[in-house]
């Protein structure tokens, strides 16, 4: 499956809030739809779901017009809710026999999520007796429940613990090893990292950088180059990189252990190795700089403010 | 349909497994019973009229006095005469199952009546005059009506002794007994009158209780964020009606119960109310067919409105607001339908009875008491039908427009606005 948002807008009222959103996803691969807090991630998805309707553009699945009501899909909305006062399994039940499932087949596959997500002991409970990280987990498995297709959540991990961060790490790894299709939105670029083959960067309503996540990190890390020394602190280091170097590379970052070099259109690795072991620095790192998710996104997302 | 009938499945078991609904249910429906056997149990001759003594009937419910007086101590009554015209005996017969005592002076009488060992006195000044005396005077106390009853009695006594009349031929002419048959060929307002009444109330209350208990569940679904799960599950029409039918059952199913077992109970042991709760308790069948039918198409109705109400506002604490115009206009709907149960057969019930907002009440009461046309019923009730079809979908349009809209509460005016620009 191959699905396609094209040139989406949206507007509320007089003001426009997505100006032309693209971006797709195959089955089997997950992207990331990256943000800052209200950029249109929310929006982007709403109205994928139809909860909202577009003003103008298309979504596309294998080149049809997407109708969500036609599809199995899992969607987990940025506002979690179910609810309080009845128990976790009829409502699992509930919502996926709307969902298009019959009762036999509802009951063992909530049976099956609230076991794989560790919460089955919680199934004859009302919801609102559960502890928040334990709800949160009975809200993804009815996401979950009728074994979508398609996986779309709205920043799943938000309220999570680390132990339960782990455990929807891991049905997120299995669901896209079972090839479905996932689509993810988040403003923590750890897990987005982890899972994510293809990412999409919306500011201000707009896709800002959209693609392989893979390319994107090696066309933003071809030029960079991460240096350290034994014998100089970050920062005469960088006094030192700046007078004897400048015309080899420029500091464009500076991380924690080491300084990011970028080099100039007369700069090369090779020529930054001979001038490196010409001078008195005690290498302790060099080598290309693989950025982070983060790093491009901040990037990005600064580029365009 | 299908999915309608999943949601309303699923909020039928909410109120039907809800210890308070069953609690509720059954408790009314026990006391309602209960009550209406009570006179096989207990005697409430002074009551009903009908005494039960070891199960069986006695008495035909006249005088309730005399049937007191015939099984417990009479009730003293003085008087004190100082004219000369009073007859000992003939009070005696005016006041059944009353003693009466002559006192001694005016005082006397004050005295017994003061210490509450007599339950009134008179004092008779004049042949046209006397003077009533009471410790407390009750709402219902008509002493002085009999009393004045016997005054003219004697006076006319007098009278006639005095210029040498027949006091009885006089009666006899004046009091002459005429014998109607009455005959009514289509329906007796006066004895249908009070069942209409209360279930007029019983129709109001149930489109206001069950109306708001929607609005709430449909604001609650916004205010803990399940509302978008839901929505995106499956279409705003069968959540709404789903939910606003399964409200219908089970208030259905709690009114027939209630009502069942009262009409029941009653039909059981109404010989021994000796008919006198018929005004209010016996009902034909098709007045509570047409109440059953116009009554649930209001519900319908006005369910669907509650529940779009309900979608406006984002906490529970709004409802009221949201919901007031619509309150309102319930509200003077019932009013004008009490008023105008005494006019039935008038012009201004006649178009109430064809108007959705206002045919649930007013069509079953012109159908119990006034004339109407078959024709008429049918027409009422397509429009009703129709206009409740409207309201459903009207009602899912502006809950799934308010889905996603929380803070403050959304105007009618500006739902309704903003609808029409989506369209």
């Amino acid at each position: 499956m191959k699905l396609e948002v094209k040139n989406i807008r949206k507007s509320f009222g007089e003001k426009e809030v997505l100006h032309g959103v693209s971006f797709q996803v195959e089955s089997g691969r997950a992207l990331g739809l990256l943000g800052r807090n209200g950029a249109g991630k929310t929006t982007t998805i709403r109205i994928l779901m139809d909860v909202f309707h577009a003003n103008s553009g298309e979504i596309l699945l294998d080149g049809k017009k997407f109708v969500p009501s036609n599809h199995r899909i899992g969607y987990l909305p940025e506002e979690r809710g179910l609810y309080p006062k009845r128990t976790v399994l009829d409502q699992m039940i509930f919502l996926a026999r709307l969902r298009g499932m019959n009762t036999g087949e509802a009951r063992e596959n909530a049976k099956k999520w609230l076991a794989r997500l560790e919460v089955s002991e919680y199934e004859t409970r009302k919801l609102e007796t559960l502890s928040k990280g334990n709800q949160q987990k009975v809200q993804l498995a009815a996401t979950l429940v009728t074994n979508p297709d398609i996986v779309i959540l709205d920043e799943p991990f938000s309220g999570l613990d680390p132990v339960n961060s782990q455990i929807l790490k891991d049905v997120v790894n299995e669901l896209i090893a079972d090839r479905r299709l996932v689509i993810f939105s988040s403003h923590q670029m750890s897990y987005v990292e982890e899972f994510c083959d293809n990412i999409a960067i919306i500011n201000q309503g707009e896709v800002v950088l959209a693609g392989e996540l893979r390319e994107i990190k090696k066309d933003y890390g071809r030029n960079r180059l991460m240096l350290s020394a034994e014998n100089y602190d970050q920062n005469r280091l960088a006094e030192k990189v700046e007078q004897e170097f400048g015309d080899l590379v420029s500091i464009s970052g500076r991380k924690k252990e080491f300084l990011i070099l970028e080099l100039t259109e007369k700069g090369s690795r090779r020529k930054v190795m001979e001038r490196l072991a010409g001078s008195d620095i005690e290498v302790e790192r060099f080598g290309g700089y693989a950025p982070s998710l983060n790093d491009i996104f901040v990037a990005k997302v600064g580029e365009e403010e | 349909m299908k999915k309608i009938g999943i949601v309303l499945r699923y909020e039928l078991k909410e109120y039907l497994e809800s210890k308070g609904f069953v609690a509720f249910t059954i408790v009314l429906a026990l006391v309602g019973a209960a009550l209406l056997f009570l006179p096989r149990f207990i005697d409430m001759s002074d009551f009903t009229g009908v005494q039960v003594i070891g199960g069986e009937q006695q008495g035909d419910g006249q005088g309730e006095s005399g049937e007191a007086g015939e099984t417990g101590e009479k009730e003293l009554y003085l008087y004190y005469d100082q004219a000369g015209v009073v007859r000992e005996e003939l009070l005696g017969q005016i006041f059944y199952g009353t003693d009466w005592r002559q006192a001694e002076s005016r005082e006397a009488l004050t005295a017994a009546v003061e210490a509450q060992e007599a339950e009134a006195g008179f004092v008779v000044t004049g042949p046209v005059e006397y003077e009533y005396y009471v410790f407390n005077k009750s709402m219902s106390d008509n002493n002085t009506a009999m009393f004045d009853q016997a005054m003219k009695l004697f006076y006319r006594m007098d009278y006639c002794a005095e210029n040498n009349m027949d006091l009885n031929e006089i009666t006899a002419m004046y009091d002459v007994p005429i014998t109607v048959s009455e005959r009514i060929l289509n329906k007796d307002s006066g004895s249908n009158y009070w069942y209409c009444y209360f279930l007029v109330i019983i129709v109001f209350m149930l489109i206001v209780m069950y109306g708001q208990m929607i609005a709430v569940a449909v604001t609650n679904e916004k205010s803990n964020r399940a509302i978008e799960v839901l929505v995106t599950s499956t279409t705003p029409n069968s959540l709404l009606f789903g939910k606003v039918i399964a409200g219908a059952i089970s208030g259905l199913v709690q009114t027939g119960l209630i009502m069942g077992a009262v009409l029941i109970s009653y039909q059981v042991n109404r010989e021994q109310w000796g008919g006198m709760l018929d005004m209010f308790l016996h009902i034909p069948g098709d007045v509570l067919l047409s109440f059953a039918f116009f009554g649930l198409g209001g519900y319908l109705f006005y369910g669907f409105l509650y529940g779009a109400m309900g979608a406006l506002v984002s906490k529970t604490e709004d409802v009221s607001k949201s919901s007031g115009g619509l309150q309102v206009v319930i509200m003077v709907v019932y009013f004008f339908s009490l008023l105008q149960l005494m006019n039935i057969d008038g012009p201004v019930i006649k178009v109430l009875s064809f108007l959705p907002v206002s045919s649930y009440s007013t069509m079953f009461a012109r159908i119990a008491m006034g004339t109407v046309a078959p024709w008429e019923v049918v027409v009422s009730f397509l429009i009703l039908a129709a206009s409740i079809v409207g309201t459903g979908v009207l009602g899912a349009r502006l809950y799934r427009m308010g889905t996603l809209r929380y803070g403050n509460p959304i105007k009618l005016s500006t739902a309704l606005k903003d609808l029409k620009k989506s369209e």
